[in-house]
């Protein structure tokens, strides 16, 4: 039993959240094993970002637990919850515009590394910043970037962090058919190389097959269903979400 | 000593909550606050004492120009000053909080640093309840502030155009899908705070003296009234108004004059510590 | 450039600054009394708009209980001094330590909501400490004024000159150090978005207090050290034209700049001593240049420069 509960990173037991008059999510179960790639997919509205925002203490649910490693961090603030290991990137980019991009992956590193000089956290950037490629734009400031180059440097930062778990909010967005290539092959090499476990909200289902193992569906704000991708692609109840009548 | 504290509880209470009304809609639609909020009440009671005095209007004329200048003054800083900062609340807090500087000094060039007072609307006074002797021109802002809210309300609630401004309040993204033009909404959604801002000016001008700098304790209780109620909140307002004007009159009356303002403040603090999205505000998401 | 050449660059660019300080320091010996109290004023305001900024500019909030929290400073220093007796050097460290407790209580209450309701809570504050200095005439003297001793024995403008120039140097440092640290680019993260910052590990509330108590420490200092140099405290002080015209100064010289308020202190308050000759005009001057500024040129004189710059330069955007 024990070492069942060792291999789950991270767990949602009964998740529920309401907004006013709107239930964004009712009562969801879900599991993340460690080492492996996770894809969360469901159509728009479906209640996926906000489930990131709540394992990521962005918002508290209204009742449910999430537990990281076994330890309960439901209500967490956003700043704890990475600080224990979950970093995450937004579906729309949040770059700090007016700082280089050395010093937005910086933030990440100092705050892990709290007492990190300025020659230690210029090392430690550079290097998340030529894992994606972004090397040459360091001394650049964000808000000069294009959109793909904004996605990789949101990457970058998270990276930065050293989480264990990494969420990716639609990452693929707007890149071509090599940029996503690239993209997936790089996903997999943080699964390999860096042993993350990756939660990954995609709409480009083509990545989803290729590189996830486990397919969580999210529909109205409730699990449709689990499965690994080739099931989940195949589940009726699945294509009618998406498709509707 | 309670009843009449309270009288004056109520009447303050009522122009807090009109003034505050004001500063509400022009935060819940645009999300700017407007520190120059108290230099628009006193321009317009500054008219209102032109118009009747020097010039000799009728009294409702002048204050109903007077309103409408302070309207269209309103409409051409939020043009000049406030669209091009939309985004960013910050500059329109630095460009609010100088503009009411600077008002505050072109009064003081202008008119002079004396207090000017407008006519009065009705004289003497009338027995209340048959407890104490209230003064008519009280009474009559008492009215008029009433009035004036109640058509707000009404406003709001039964015309199209605020059905427009309760849809932008809550959510600004959808309103525009469904093709609100917000910017000429912000425009007039401004331009409205100050007309409000005016009508609390020309109701209470001819009861309090009106100088260059007494729209500063004004601006900061409509704030706090509007923190207290809660932002975006109109019925906040009211409550919150009503509330403030109560506790500052009972406490000046009972505890200490002078710190009279100090109660307003220390709601302030309280609401900040203990429920910070006010009464009717709503926590965020 | 090389590293051999940007070495170069930085040690004339360290001793341009060093000549420059080393000339200013001795420029008082030149200059008769009254200009060598527009001078220490234009020190002053330096002290405060650099402190203001350290909030302002770099963290992005707009506080404007700044002249209250100086206002502490002087007071709480005047007072030990006057009624207890205590060595006003030791009134100035007092103060800024009231100064910085007051700032992490006000922090604290309304840093969690930031924004508006920082801005609004700071102008509450400031109006309330107004009014209590007002009332409370017995220990402060309300407007007539608190007579305090001064710093230094036998009154000397040159010595407040050097005390002036030592607490500006200072103040300077320090926001300097915090702004370049690792602390420095939480604020930075901060100002730019929040909501990523703390994605990334950030405290954000934190990371506004630790700003807020120090700049409110600064201009606590600040305050004290004007306080004992007038040798009378009034409540004009902790007052809101004072609060503005810190606030003028900085965004004028340029907000989220460092020597942006350096600019800004010392270009206005020179300005107003020349304006003053046309009488109460000058504060609705300043008003109006830092509306036109803030409206059209929000990064400042700093900011005009390093546009005008960047045109003539481009390689070096």
């Amino acid at each position: 039993m024990a070492r069942e509960d060792d291999l789950k990173l991270v767990q949602g037991v009964g998740i529920t959240k309401t907004f006013g008059g709107v239930q964004a999510l009712s009562d969801v179960d879900f599991e993340v094993e460690k080492g492996t790639i996770v894809g969360l997919i469901g159509p728009n509205g479906a209640g996926k970002t906000t489930l990131f925002n709540i394992v990521a203490g962005a918002i508290a649910p209204s009742s449910g637990v999430v537990r990281f490693q076994g330890e309960d961090i439901t209500g967490w603030s956003a700043y704890k919850v990475c600080r224990r290991g979950i970093a995450r990137t937004f579906q729309v980019t949040r770059p700090f515009g007016e700082m280089t991009c050395l010093e937005n992956v910086a933030v990440g590193v100092v705050n892990r590394q709290p007492g990190c000089r300025r020659s230690q956290w210029t090392v430690l950037a550079a290097e998340c910043l030529e894992a994606v490629g972004l090397k040459d734009l360091a001394a650049t400031e964000a808000r000069h970037l294009n959109v793909v180059q904004k996605k990789k440097l949101e990457i970058a930062r998270a990276l930065a962090t050293r989480p264990e778990l990494l969420m990716l909010d639609e990452v693929l967005g707007g890149l071509n058919s090599q940029e996503i290539q690239e993209a997936v092959a790089f996903i997999q090499g943080l699964r390999d190389q860096r042993r993350l476990t990756i939660l990954w909200i995609e709409h480009v289902m083509g990545a989803i097959m290729q590189a996830t193992e486990k397919v969580i569906v999210l529909d109205q704000g409730k699990i449709l269903t689990t499965g690994t991708p080739t099931e989940v692609v195949n589940d009726p109840r699945v294509i009618h979400a998406y498709l509707g009548d | 000593m309670f009843a009449i504290a309270s009288m004056n509880g109520i009447v303050i209470g009522v122009i807090y909550a009109l003034s505050a009304l004001g500063v509400s809609l022009v935060v819940g639609i645009m999300n700017v606050v407007n520190f120059a909020h108290g230099e628009f009440y006193i321009l317009a009671g500054y008219f209102s004492y032109l118009f009747a005095t020097a010039l000799g209007m009728n009294l409702v004329a002048a204050m109903t120009l007077a309103v409408a200048i302070v309207f269209v003054f309103g409409l051409l800083v939020e043009y000049t000053l406030i669209r091009p900062t939309y985004g960013d609340d910050l500059y329109s807090l630095i460009l609010t909080f100088i503009l009411s500087i600077v008002l505050q000094n072109a009064y003081l060039l202008i008119f002079g640093p004396y207090p000017n007072k407008p006519p009065g609307w009705v004289r003497g006074a009338t027995d209340v309840f048959g407890l104490f002797m209230y003064g008519n021109q009280r009474l009559a802002a008492l009215v008029a502030g009433t009035c004036v809210i109640v058509f707000v309300f009404a406003m709001i609630k039964l015309t199209w155009f605020g059905r427009i401004i309760r849809a932008t309040s809550q959510d600004r993204g959808m309103a525009e899908l469904n093709g609100v033009n917000t910017t000429r909404l912000n425009m007039l959604s401004f331009g409205l705070g100050c007309a409000l801002a005016a009508a609390a000016g020309v109701i209470l001008a001819p009861v309090f003296p009106v100088t260059p700098t007494a729209g500063v304790p004004v601006a900061l209780t409509a704030f706090v009234v509007v923190v207290l109620g809660g932002m975006g909140s109109l019925r906040g307002c009211i409550v919150g108004g009503l509330a403030l004007g109560l506790v500052e009159n009972l406490g000046a009356a009972y505890l200490s004059t002078g710190y009279k303002h100090v109660f307003g403040f220390i709601i302030l603090i309280l609401v900040l510590a203990i429920r910070p999205s006010g009464l009717f505000g709503h926590k965020e998401a | 450039m090389s590293q051999g050449a940007s070495i170069l660059k930085s040690n004339r660019k360290n001793f341009l600054y060093g000549a420059g300080l080393a000339a200013f320091a001795v420029l008082p010996w030149t200059l008769g009394a009254y200009n060598q109290h527009v001078l220490i004023v234009c020190l002053f305001y330096t002290m405060m708009a650099a402190s203001w900024n350290l909030i302002a500019g770099y963290t992005g909030q707009i506080s404007f209980g700044h002249a209250a929290f100086a206002g502490i400073g002087a007071y709480v220093s005047g007072i030990l001094a006057v009624k207890a007796g205590l060595n006003p050097w030791v009134g100035v460290a007092a103060g800024t330590v009231a100064a910085a407790f007051f700032g992490l209580l006000v922090g604290l209450l309304c840093l969690r909501m930031g924004g508006i309701y920082l801005s609004l809570t700071t102008l509450g504050f400031s109006e309330i400490l107004h009014i209590i200095i007002n009332n409370e005439y017995e220990i402060t003297r309300g407007t007539m004024g608190l007579q305090v001793p001064g710093l230094t024995t036998s009154y000397s403008k040159i010595s407040y000159f050097y005390i002036f120039l030592v607490g500006a140097v200072i103040t300077l440092t320090i926001v300097y150090k915090l702004v370049h640290s690792n602390v420095g680019l939480n604020f930075r993260a901060v100002q730019n978005d929040e909501r990523a910052a703390s994605a990334l590990g950030v405290d954000v509330v934190r990371t506004r207090l630790l700003a807020f108590t120090v700049s409110s420490a600064l201009a606590g200092m600040a305050g004290a050290l004007f306080g004992h140099y007038m040798m009378l405290i009034t409540p004009h002080i902790p007052s809101l034209d004072q609060q503005f015209l810190v606030l003028s100064m900085t965004v004028i010289g340029g907000l989220g700049s460092f020597v942006g308020p350096v600019i800004g202190a010392f270009c206005l308050e020179i300005l107003s001593e020349y304006i003053r000759a046309w009488g109460e005009y000058h504060v609705l001057v300043f008003g109006l240049v830092a509306l036109v500024v803030a409206r059209f040129a929000p990064k400042g004189l700093v900011g005009i420069y390093k546009a005008w710059r960047g045109k003539k330069r481009p390689e070096t955007a």
